[in-house]
């Protein structure tokens, strides 16, 4: 039994979120190795190296997991971007049954002004069991734009569990577009710090649970900069047993004045055994702030069901539409139409 | 622009003490020869001195709460759990003594009675000093008296009921409360009785480093309805005072209960208070509550909708000034189908106070066709306060409308010019805005019965909190 | 005490980093209806929350007078009880304050006086009617879920209510259909007289199709660039303020 991803701020024991507690997982003791990494577009104007930095994370999952990474990493990956007009960078992981467990560091350094975009993305083949703990770390300096599309569509025989941390400086602008689609547990722990005046991070997620997929969502966001903007937007859909918990915290501090932060998270039930956990929380310490969190959940709206099926559609294809609806303005982040198509089928096979 | 402030709400009337005097106070601490004492001056019938034994017992298996505010001041040692005020039970507020007569006088509480209530109860200390109700509601059948008198002459009544909704396992402090219990009102509505005028219970701590522990037990039966009021205050004094009340509430089928609260403690006490109603088949219970006072509250009243068509509604508010921790909120749980809440929460803080909203929504698998929608709202009054919101939202089935929606913020400073270019001062119109932005929950508190009320939140214009 | 209202003198205001209004000079008597014109950007809306020192303006040079006093830098409420009344472009919403209580509590700040609750509800009833407004709206949140029109009818109530010297109206007609003008006007005629004076502040020239003015004014980059008559307004109408934009562009 293993216990991790605890949340920035207690509450009562009772409602069974300050944490999530794990059985049955097997966490290998020694990582093999791990061949099948791609990488596309790396050029002088993008480094990259295989030794990330020895910083350790503020939060993460749990001690445990992230000393597995600092110590027993069988992917480290480091980008250096140098590039004032924006470079696209893929780093795509493949599993197959020789590469089974992937334990990555990675690490994005986004020097002062520089632009660039990197796709990340897990992928494994329908029925191994694959293991998958990760690090990814993004520092923008000042002035920097990253945006980063971030993809797990591992199968739900998986284990996939992934720590994200943020550094974000004045007037630097992180944009994150998360699929969070795989793992029997998929379990994400999000840490972004927006230190500089005028830096902004958009996190939009888009997840999907079926069978009995478990994805535990725990994102944090700190304002300190003056006029610092955080928005966290999750759309989620969950059919069979599937369970989801969002936890997702905005925390204003003190100096973060005419900060702004909004979340919304909206989880769709398509049905009546998946369930929905959320605990949207604000924190706030300083007066000139902006924070607004909404958080919703249900069925899809019966009228507009019945509306696309009265258009001939099955129900199933209008449920599908639907989802299509919701995801798609998160899938909009996503400039290349290739790769947007490819997670719109995704998504269509997960929903069969 | 500068930094006015609205004042702090002038306590005045409520902060004068009298002399720590009383019939009997039991040595400080918490063992069972105390609780054995309690029980004998209380003179308990045999299954509720066991009943405290037992609970202490679960005191001491539980832990402190640590995820909300800090209690590790609280030295149970320090505190005399049972104080017997020099007054025995009246129902004429001639015959009690002049001293604690002039306290509820100067709270208002006798003129209220005369004029908007139908029935008073006035605990003092860790006893009720006067109960009454109006006659006609004594001949439909309604039982309102202390809860001691009820253990005596409805003795199954009380037994069926006691601590059946709220268990002492449910936390420490219940727990506590279940050993050291003293006082509180037992009210029963018969079947089909509609109490039209509210029923007030007032609760007066004067006694220095005590606690008060008072049990309210309310049954509303099948298609009766009530209004309940719950009044609290106390002087301040240096060292911590402790509140540990329970209250019970069984809504049953097709009944209506509302249960408002005004809580004004003393900035030395901590209010670790627990409430819980099971409401019925068609049923409905509204909470109104307005928290002021303590330095520390823990308080999340809580519904659990158990009958299909069950409703409830919680409408509160917090408002926290210098070294105050509010950590208030609220739970339900939808058990059955077709059940409904709606939350609407508001908090301010200033000087450095701290509000913390924290709750529970969880609507259960068999709970299809629920709805739920909350709403919570904050105003900073500076930047030297803090306020969290904490909600935890569960939804366990599909076939449910849930919507959650949060908003932090000061107020604005285009709405403080628009005001003064109408003749306001800049104190007037922040302190018009802020009793705007209080007003959907005053608008519900019962302030014409409670004279309190007026001087937290004045919603006549005329008046200012400055 | 003369005829003389206000004056502002070679006033120079910034919005922010922004410099806005350069060297504004203006003459309002008793018994006037003044007009100030100009396109987007102007200085129009600044001109009114000058008057009333919005502290998110910031005044760099130059003089405000009120009936010959200085006002330059009063503060916002108590300019308004010297009787200089703003109505907002974009009125602001203030939760749980309903309107009568706002109105009665700020006329008792203007008067000085308690005001008798029956003859304000009446006063107000009658204003209401006159401007076909709804008597429920009365109960209703200050301006919270009220329609463009509502807001702007329920300034000139407050206009009418309270009863300035000077009423000051930013972009009153804006957004209004021609029956909602019309009625604005209908207020602004009651209001009045030979003590008062008024200045309406507008980018176009509906208003003045149902109300006749004394003074035009047209304001351009912070400075206004002509005074006339009604007239001007009709010339204006007409051509548009290209050719003041480009006189001043080839100075």
């Amino acid at each position: 039994m293993i216990k991790l991803n605890e949340t920035p701020v207690r509450t009562s024991r009772n409602f069974n979120i300050n944490n999530i507690t794990l059985e049955n997982v097997e966490i290998p003791e020694e990582v093999g190795d791990f061949k099948r990494v791609q990488i596309i577009g790396e050029n002088s104007k993008i480094k990259m190296d295989e030794e990330c930095s020895e910083i350790s994370l503020n939060y993460g999952l749990s001690d445990f997991f992230t000393n597995q990474v600092k110590q027993k990493a069988n992917q480290k990956i480091r980008c250096n971007v140098e590039s004032k007009t924006e470079k696209e960078l893929r780093i795509y992981f493949d599993f197959d049954e020789e590469n089974l467990q992937l334990v990555d560091d990675i690490e994005i350094i986004a020097n002062e002004e520089t632009k660039a975009t990197i796709m990340i993305k897990y992928e494994a083949d329908e029925k191994l069991a694959c293991f998958h703990n990760g690090i990814l770390r993004v520092v923008a300096k000042k002035g920097a734009k990253v945006n980063v599309i971030f993809m797990n569509l591992l199968n739900t025989n998986s284990n996939h569990f992934m720590a994200i941390e943020n550094e974000i400086e004045e007037k630097a602008k992180v944009n994150y577009c998360i699929v969070d689609f795989g793992g029997k547990n998929s379990i994400t722990n999000l840490d972004s710090n927006l230190v500089g005046n005028f830096s902004e991070n958009r996190i939009h997620t888009i997840y999907l649970g079926k069978e009995k997929q478990l994805l535990d969502l725990n994102y944090k966001g700190v304002l300190r900069g003056e006029k610092s903007n955080l928005e966290i937007e999750v759309q989620g859909a969950l059919k069979d047993k599937a369970k989801k918990h969002f936890k997702g915290t905005i925390d204003f501090k003190k100096g973060a004045k005419k900060a702004k932060g909004n979340e919304n998270e909206a989880c769709m039930l398509l049905s009546d055994t998946a369930k929905s956990l959320a605990l949207p929380m604000l924190l706030c310490s300083e007066e000139e702030v902006e924070g607004n969190h909404s958080s919703s959940a249900g069925k899809i709206g019966e009228k507009e069901l019945f509306y696309m099926m009265s258009r001939g559609f099955t129900f199933k294809e209008a449920q599908k539409l639907m989802v299509h609806a919701k995801f798609n303005k998160i899938l909009q982040n996503i400039k290349s139409e290739g790769l947007r198509n490819y997670i719109l089928k995704e998504i269509d096979e997960r929903l069969e | 622009m500068s930094k006015n402030q609205i004042d702090e709400i002038n306590r005045n009337i409520y902060d004068f003490k009298n002399k720590d005097e009383y019939d009997f106070k039991i040595k400080k601490g918490l063992t069972p020869e105390i609780i054995e004492e309690i029980s004998k001056q209380k003179k308990d019938p045999d299954w509720m001195r066991e009943f405290r034994l037992k609970a202490l017992e679960v005191y001491h298996e539980l832990e402190i709460p640590t995820w909300g505010p800090d209690l590790s001041e609280l030295d149970m040692s320090q505190i005399a759990t049972y104080v017997r005020p020099k007054s025995k039970l009246n129902n004429s507020w001639e015959d009690v003594p002049d001293d604690i007569k002039n306290t509820f006088d100067k709270l208002g509480i006798p003129e209220a009675e005369k004029t908007s209530l139908a029935g008073v109860g006035a605990q003092y200390d860790s006893e009720v000093v006067y109960h009454s109700m109006k006659e006609e509601l004594i001949q439909q059948g309604v039982i309102y008296t202390d809860m001691e008198t009820a253990l005596q002459e409805y003795p199954d009544l009380v037994k069926n009921h006691f601590m059946k909704c709220v268990p002492v396992y449910d936390h420490k402090f219940v727990a506590l409360h279940g050993a050291v219990w003293s006082g509180g009102s037992f009210v029963y509505v018969p079947k089909g009785v509609k109490v039209d005028i509210p029923l007030q219970s007032y609760f007066r701590l004067n006694s220095p480093e005590s606690g008060q522990f008072e049990h309210t037990l309310i049954i509303v039966d099948e298609g009766a309805s009530l209004h309940f009021i719950e009044g609290c205050s106390a002087p301040k004094y240096n060292k911590v005072n402790l509140h540990a009340g329970c209250v019970e509430l069984y809504v049953k089928d097709n009944a209506y209960l509302r249960y408002s609260t005004i809580e004004n403690w003393s900035k030395n006490m901590l209010n670790l208070n627990t409430k819980k109603a099971l409401v019925g088949k068609n049923a409905k219970m509204e909470w109104v509550s307005g928290s002021f006072g303590s330095k520390i509250s823990m308080l999340y009243p809580m519904s659990i909708l158990n009958g299909e068509g069950a409703k409830t509604e919680f409408t509160g508010i917090s408002f926290a000034g210098k070294g105050q921790n509010l950590d208030n909120g609220f739970k339900v749980v939808h058990n059955a189908r077709n059940t409904s809440s709606v939350v609407n929460a508001k908090s301010i803080s200033k000087n450095g106070g701290k509000c913390t909203y924290r709750s529970l929504v969880r609507i259960n698998e068999k709970a299809k066709y629920s709805k739920s929608s909350v709403s919570c709202e904050s105003l900073m009054l500076d930047d030297i306060s803090i306020s969290d919101t904490i909600p935890v939202n569960d939804i366990q089935t599909d076939e449910v409308e849930f919507s959650h929606e949060a908003k932090i913020g000061k107020i604005s400073d285009k709405a403080i010019f628009y005001l003064m270019s109408r003749g306001l001062s800049e104190e007037d119109a922040k302190a018009m805005i802020v009793r705007g932005f209080a007003y959907p929950i005053s608008k519900e508190l019962p302030m014409e019965y409670a004279v309190e009320m007026n001087n937290l939140i004045n919603l006549e214009l005329e008046g200012s909190i400055g | 005490m003369g005829d003389k209202l206000l004056q502002i003198k070679d006033l120079y205001v910034n919005a922010g980093e922004k410099e806005i209004l350069k060297g504004m000079n203006l003459s309002i008597n008793k018994g006037e209806i003044h007009v100030i014109m100009g396109p987007n950007g102007s200085g129009k809306t600044t001109t009114a929350n000058a008057i009333l020192n919005n502290p998110a303006y910031t005044k760099k040079k130059g003089n405000i007078l009120f009936e010959e006093k200085e006002i330059t830098n009063l503060k916002t409420d108590e300019i308004a009880r010297k009787g200089i009344f703003m109505s907002f472009q974009l009125p602001e919403e203030i939760p749980g304050v309903s309107v009568t209580n706002f109105l009665k509590y700020a006329k008792n700040k203007a008067t000085g006086k308690p005001v008798k609750v029956f003859e304000f509800r009446e006063e107000l009833k009658t204003y209401m009617n006159e401007l076909n407004m709804n008597s429920k709206n009365m109960e209703r949140s200050l301006n919270v879920g009220f329609s463009g029109g509502e807001k702007k009818k329920n300034e000139i109530l407050q206009m009418l209510v309270l009863n300035p010297k000077l009423a000051i109206l930013d972009e009153t007609d804006s957004g209004l259909d021609v029956d909602a003008i019309k009625t604005v006007s209908k207020g602004i005629e009651m209001f009045k007289n030979e003590n008062n004076a008024v200045l309406i502040i507008t980018h176009n020239t509906k208003i003045l199709h149902s109300l006749k003015v004394d003074y035009v004014h047209v304001l351009v980059n912070g400075q206004i660039v002509k005074t006339g008559s009604q007239e001007l307004a009709k010339e204006i109408e007409e051509n548009g303020y290209k050719k003041y934009t480009t006189n001043r562009s080839q100075e």
